[in-house]
């Protein structure tokens, strides 16, 4: 029965993996255009931090490692598991139908996107880090064992953000993309995964690594640079966890009674 | 009596009447989407100015933390900020509603739409897609910021650099619209592939658009002049604005630049609207993929 269950989330990872070359190479183009970001991200950080040391415990080798395995694990950084999109374009009431849970089926579908990501983008992009100057490995062999536990809490903390949000977004009746276009701008900034909190100003970095938003990118990506203290990190990031699933549960329960669709 | 209608039916002074009064209809209806209930409109635009404060956020802190980026000042790249999301405001004022994504109206048949209108198709591109009310939040936080900056830099306002500002505005503006519409272009000939070509135009665009580009490597900034026009977007007119360019003619290389990509676009454009009359779309059909 487990692996029956097992088998049917498999085989909708594998279909939401194999999407993406259904069409035309043209989805390529999206991964070009994260490429040239990445590199300029890197040439402006090395403008900045030209001629400073070390800033706030950040050298310039740290932040350019910082900055790469931020791209290179941006889909679980920010994880999208496209609730949004389902409620918006109506195959949300299909999907209940279905003969898996909501929550599984979505996650497994983002993982098959993940999968096709990884290979087509972060691997590559891994690759050619030294070409582009940067040094990709961890800081050392403990932090790379700790980063792998920080990045399944920041997927986790991350996931449970994304649900209480499709539940919120179905309770506002509010424009999806402007939500989420605030979401991710708001995001950006607030999780460290544009800038590394510890470079902000005014100490904004000490109040945002409260935040869960620090969970899902600043905590892992400071373990694996080795710029900031672990055993605190996947402790806020194991906290907001505990916090969020329940809270995420209670508000899709809640208000997925209100879902209204018309489409699918 | 005929002839003189006809005559006038082809002037341009028709066109400007007619372009104007479609704006004037565009933005009539805006404004009742906009205003059709309280708590919408408000929530809209408080996310508008959330969104576009937040978007350059990260660099406005970078340039606090470090007293600037680069060779520039704190409030120089405030006011680069400010310059780069009135540019795009200025996009998505006039050619919102998916005109400057204009992959998604081409890749899901919907230009069908616009060839059935009673004007040419330039015309209703130019006015479809006026949303001076729900886009507004977008310029007047840009023009804020510009407005601080430049009080903190205490910049001489003569009319001729007022001039030039706004002559660089439009020629940036002209350019983030080229620059979707060449690439969205390709969803004439890819409709399914390249529906969403220009989600991840815009994203690169808004994602660079708030940094200075000085000190980039050259192959790569080459690229962002050229192929990928971030760099005319806000930091090359701002360098000239700001007075870092002290070559007299660098006020002139945007809008050089905005020609140069209109004219490009066109071509492009046109080469794909004779493939799509040949073609057609498949929206309509049984077994079209926004069917």
């Amino acid at each position: 029965m487990r692996v029956n269950t097992l088998h049917k989330y498999w085989k909708t990872t594998a279909i939401a993996a194999a999407e993406y070359v259904g069409n035309n190479l043209l989805f390529l183009m999206d991964y070009l255009l994260r490429f040239l970001r990445v590199t300029v991200l890197l040439s402006i950080w090395r403008v900045i931090l030209a001629s400073k040391g070390e800033v706030s415990g950040m050298t310039l080798e740290s932040v350019l490692t910082y900055t790469l395995i931020s791209e290179v694990f941006s889909q679980q950084l920010a994880p999208r598991v496209r609730l949004d999109v389902a409620i918006w374009e109506g195959s949300i009431a299909t999907r209940f139908l279905r003969p898996i849970g909501i929550f599984g089926q979505f996650t497994a579908e983002m993982v098959g996107r993940w999968i096709f990501g990884f290979c087509i983008f972060s691997l590559p992009l891994l690759l050619v880090a030294p070409i582009l100057g940067v040094n990709p490995l961890p800081v050392s062999v403990e932090a790379a064992g700790l980063f792998v536990f920080s990045l399944a809490l920041a997927i986790s903390v991350g996931l449970a953000l994304e649900f209480a949000y499709g539940a919120l977004m179905v309770a506002l009746e509010h424009n999806l993309y402007t939500l989420d276009m605030v979401r991710n701008a708001i995001g950006m900034v607030l999780s460290g995964a544009l800038l590394p909190l510890a470079l902000l100003p005014w100490g904004l970095g000490e109040i945002f690594a409260w935040l869960p938003f620090a969970s899902m990118a600043s905590a892992p990506l400071q373990i694996y640079t080795g710029t900031g203290d672990p055993f605190w990190l996947v402790s806020v990031q194991f906290g907001w966890s505990i916090i969020l699933w329940p809270l995420a549960y209670g508000l899709w329960r809640k208000y997925r009674e209100k879902l209204v669709s018309h489409g699918g | 009596m005929d002839s003189g209608v006809h005559q006038f039916k082809s002037s341009p002074a028709f066109y400007l009447l007619r372009i104007f009064k479609l704006w004037y209809i565009h933005a009539y209806m805006d404004l009742m989407w906009v205003t059709r209930d309280l708590r919408n409109c408000l929530i809209y635009y408080l996310s508008d100015v959330i969104l576009n404060i937040a978007g350059v956020t990260g660099t406005l802190l970078l340039a606090e933390r470090f007293e600037g980026i680069g060779s520039w000042t704190k409030f120089q790249v405030v006011f680069m900020l400010g310059y780069g999301i009135v540019a795009s405001g200025i996009v998505y004022t006039f050619f919102g509603y998916n005109i400057s994504h204009i992959s998604r109206r081409l890749g899901r048949g919907q230009l069908d739409h616009t060839l059935i209108q009673p004007q040419p198709i330039w015309m209703c591109l130019l006015t479809e897609g006026f949303n001076p009310f729900s886009s507004s939040a977008i310029p007047i936080s840009g023009l804020g910021l510009m407005v601080w900056a430049g009080a903190k830099l205490s910049l001489t306002l003569s009319p001729g650099w007022l001039a030039m500002i706004a002559l660089n505005l439009v020629a940036s503006s002209a350019i983030m619209l080229s620059f979707s519409f060449l690439w969205g272009s390709l969803a004439f000939w890819a409709p399914r592939g390249a529906e969403e070509i220009n989600s991840s135009t815009n994203r690169l665009m808004d994602g660079l658009r708030p940094f200075p580009l000085d000190g980039v490597a050259p192959v790569l900034l080459s690229s962002m002049l050229t192929v990928f026009p971030i760099g005319f977007v806000a930091w090359y007119p701002c360098r000239y604005l700001l007075g870092l360019d002290p070559r007299a003619w660098g006020g002139c290389i945007t809008p050089v630049a905005a020609v140069i990509f209109v004219a490009l676009t066109a071509f492009f454009f046109m080469r794909g609207l004779k493939h799509y009359g040949q073609t057609g779309s498949q929206r309509y059909l049984s077994f079209g993929h926004r069917r």
